[in-house]
């Protein structure tokens, strides 16, 4: 902007005193704060809320959609406003040229012909009420260009005697740059945003349901903060009147143990169609797992509940080369079920063999993943000491509680530190 | 609609104290079927229930493990309400609702969550102890109106200044409150917040009044921010330090202290130096040191273990300048102790 005469550089940028004013770095401004969101919504708004009043006194920014070929228009005299406009309301007016050549246009309104002057660049009766209100002089549609593409347009108005100069446009044009880059990688960040969320839905861990004469707790920490998937898993369901429960970890973190994961439980719910003895089933996926060519190890904890007439439980208990559960009774005795069994995929034909405990109401099994027990802390590893001393405490408290207490101690141990992905399920009898 | 819930309180606390979760979402279920206002039930019976079980184990009756399942009773009643506040149509915009990380208090949030909802406000909850990461995330892939934040312990404080800049980064408003924020908004000013609320009902005014969108918060002072980041670093350290020289073991005559209990205590104090120093609020501290004269008091300790406890306090953070002096400012004097 600098080396141009005040005269070019439009009514707005010169105060009452004739000074040029000071706003070179409004489109630098705009840019930086569009950067720090990488939602299409919120990029407008942060857009639309600095570019009134310091450059236009109304604004709406027109996106469109590659599908459709309609437009969604933001704000007006409501920033958070969206409304739809369709392809053919479009046809022949200002807009569809801006947005097909990604070229500025202005138009200047005379305040006999308000209506039909603002009809090119702003295709909706509402927002058209909005602008006309302003009386405006000139409005501008600048193209957002980004990548090669248009992705939208800017429209800008400004009231009597306060018209778009040359630079003005400039201004807007540098604007327009910074901000369709922004909106760009927005839109792409949320195309695929979609994508993963649609595929981690279906691995997330499944919500516990109510049972009678059960109670339920889980809890899950995954590795990577930022997701809500890891290769811990668990999953519990129905087969003739008894109950399934499996939890178990995958090798590695991240995504791809996570795709894992939501095989290792399809495979225990379609084995369990046909066996639901706990060592059987640990068999099948084995067998499953050693065909498998991802050639990782997986291993898991499966129970089988059965609820007896007394109000007990008979829990039939198999383990894959997992920390076996722990049973917290009601008084405060904590034990390890004694049991064993090799790793998930390794060895082709494996035995896992059958421990059954009972559970009295007010009594708890409890299933954890290394995660637990190997959350480094400053003075060492969690270790299952402390986690047989908190169950000890906690007895009779709760499934639910029991699992916020764990995660709690154990996260309070790692005091901020990094940690593998994380799950704890407490099943209870309540008789 | 006004009701006198009096008799549901009664009612709602005698089924906490027994840790009876049954008789608790009976009671609930029927204020709700009598037409009861959600927001009243939340604020004027579980809210009332719940400070009633903090009390309790402050003053000893109950073990932590109690504690936690007392609160399940109520985290319970609350999901009921969600549930059926749920049924009710998204009228406004789009609420994230998080607990700062370290806080493990999520009961506060589910109940602001629940009042946001009843308010027309489309809520997504997030759980205890959120890390920053994982509430960017959150907040890119929803692109919510809002975020709104509750913090109960004072260790929260940091990440709750982490969620402010992450928020306003992407123009998000944020609303912050909870015991850990205190009595009014200072705090919260303080660490750039958008608002504050000092309870469910004041989080629905507030949050009605919001601007759309807000700059990014200023930076905090320099000074007070590297030395609560320094103190943080050391914490583990300083703990170890303090909690093997108070309460003193030789102390004649005097009640063994609970070792968790002292732990406690410690990073409490600790805690608060590090919101003090951020929030620019020396109340904070003034507060903790107040608490724990009651939690002492409560566990028959000698509150003149009070004093001691800053004479170490003191003595361990010596090269933190301004919380040394933040702490001999605001810590009682030994004869309002």
């Amino acid at each position: 902007m600098t080396g141009l005469e005040p005269a070019e550089l439009g009514a707005y940028a010169v105060d009452e005193a004739g000074r040029i004013d000071d706003r070179p770095g409004l489109h630098e401004e705009i840019g930086l704060a569009m950067a720090g969101s990488l939602n299409v919504r919120r990029s407008v708004l942060q857009l639309l809320d600095r570019l009134c009043p310091e450059f236009a006194d109304w604004a709406v920014v027109a996106l469109t959609n590659p599908r459709t070929g309609g437009v969604q228009l933001y704000g007006g005299v409501d920033v958070t406003s969206v409304v739809k406009v369709s392809r053919r309301a479009l046809a022949g007016q200002a807009l569809e040229r801006v947005l097909a050549t990604g070229r500025s246009e202005l138009l200047h309104v005379s305040s006999d012909d308000l209506g039909d002057g603002l009809t090119g660049l702003i295709p909706h009766q509402a927002l058209r009420d909005q602008a006309a209100a302003l009386r405006p002089a000139d409005v501008l549609g600048t193209g957002l260009t980004a990548r090669g593409t248009v992705v939208g347009a800017l429209i800008t108005v400004r009231g009597q005697g306060r018209g778009f100069g040359a630079a003005d446009t400039e201004l807007a044009e540098q604007i327009a740059a910074r901000a369709s880059l922004a909106l760009d990688s927005a839109r792409l960040y949320e195309q695929r945003s979609q994508i993963a969320n649609a595929l981690q839905n279906s691995l997330l861990p499944p919500e516990l349901p109510t049972v009678p004469g059960l109670d339920l707790g889980a809890r899950y920490r995954p590795a990577l903060e930022q997701l809500d998937i890891g290769g811990d898993f668990y999953d519990l369901f129905q087969r003739d009147g008894e109950w399934l429960v499996a939890l178990g970890d995958v090798a590695g973190k991240g995504v791809e143990a996570a795709v894992l994961t939501g095989r290792a439980r399809q495979s225990l719910r379609t084995a369990a169609h046909f066996v639901t003895d706990p060592g059987a089933l640990l068999a099948a996926l084995n067998a499953v797992f050693t065909d498998d060519i991802s050639h990782r190890f997986v291993t898991m904890i499966c129970l089988r509940v059965r609820p007896q007439p007394d109000g007990g439980l008979l829990v039939d208990v198999a383990v894959a080369g997992h920390a076996p559960p722990l049973v917290a009774r009601a008084g405060g005795d904590v034990e390890e079920v004694a049991c064993d069994g090799a790793v998930l995929g390794v060895v082709p034909v494996a035995e896992y063999p059958v421990t059954t405990v009972r559970l009295a109401p007010g009594d708890q099994i409890v299933l954890f993943t290394d995660g637990i027990e190997e959350a480094r802390g400053e003075s060492g590893f969690y270790g299952q000491e402390r986690l047989l001393e908190l169950l000890g405490r906690y007895a009779g408290a709760g499934a639910d509680v029991t699992c916020a207490a764990i995660e709690q101690d154990v996260l309070e141990h790692l005091d901020g530190r990094a940690h593998d992905d994380i799950a704890v399920l407490a099943l209870g009898c309540t008789g | 609609m006004i009701a006198d819930l009096t008799p549901t309180l009664t009612r709602f606390e005698h089924a906490v104290a027994e840790i009876d979760v049954t008789s608790a979402l009976a009671v609930v279920d029927e204020a709700l079927a009598s037409g009861a206002d959600p927001i009243a039930l939340l604020t004027e019976v579980i809210g009332a229930a719940q400070r009633a079980v903090g009390d309790r184990w402050q003053r000893g009756e109950w073990s932590v493990a109690e504690e936690h399942a007392a609160t399940a009773v109520a985290t319970a009643a609350t999901e009921t309400i969600t549930r059926e506040v749920r049924r009710g149509p998204v009228t406004r915009g789009r609420v994230v609702v998080a607990c700062a990380e370290r806080e493990w208090h999520a009961l506060p949030a589910m109940i602001i969550d629940c009042a946001l909802r009843s308010d027309g406000w489309d809520t997504t909850l997030l759980g205890a102890s959120t890390p920053a990461l994982r509430l960017n995330q959150y907040l890119q892939d929803l692109g919510p109106d809002a975020l709104a934040v509750s913090c109960s312990m004072l260790g929260s404080i940091p990440t709750a200044r982490r969620f402010v800049e992450a928020s306003t980064a992407a123009g998000i408003p944020i609303l912050v409150g909870g015991p850990a924020f205190g009595s009014d908004d200072l705090r919260a000013r303080t660490l750039g917040a958008t608002g504050w609320a000092a309870d469910a009902t004041g989080a629905i005014t507030a949050m009605r009044e919001l601007p759309a969108v807000v700059q990014p918060a200023q930076p905090l002072a320099d000074g007070p921010v590297e030395e609560q980041a320094a103190l943080e670093l050391n914490h583990g350290e300083l703990v170890a330090t303090l909690t093997s020289r108070w309460p003193r073991p030789d102390r004649a005559g005097s009640p063994e202290l609970d070792p968790a209990l002292a732990k406690d205590a410690v990073e409490l104090i600790l805690h608060a130096l590090w919101a003090a120093l951020l929030t620019a609020d020396p109340r904070a501290i003034t507060e903790t040191a107040w608490w724990i004269r009651a939690l002492l008091e409560h566990r028959d300790a000698p509150v003149a273990l009070v004093a001691t406890l800053h004479q170490e306090v003191a003595g361990a953070i010596r090269d933190y300048p301004l919380a040394a002096t933040l702490l001999d400012d605001s810590w009682p004097s030994a004869e309002r102790l």
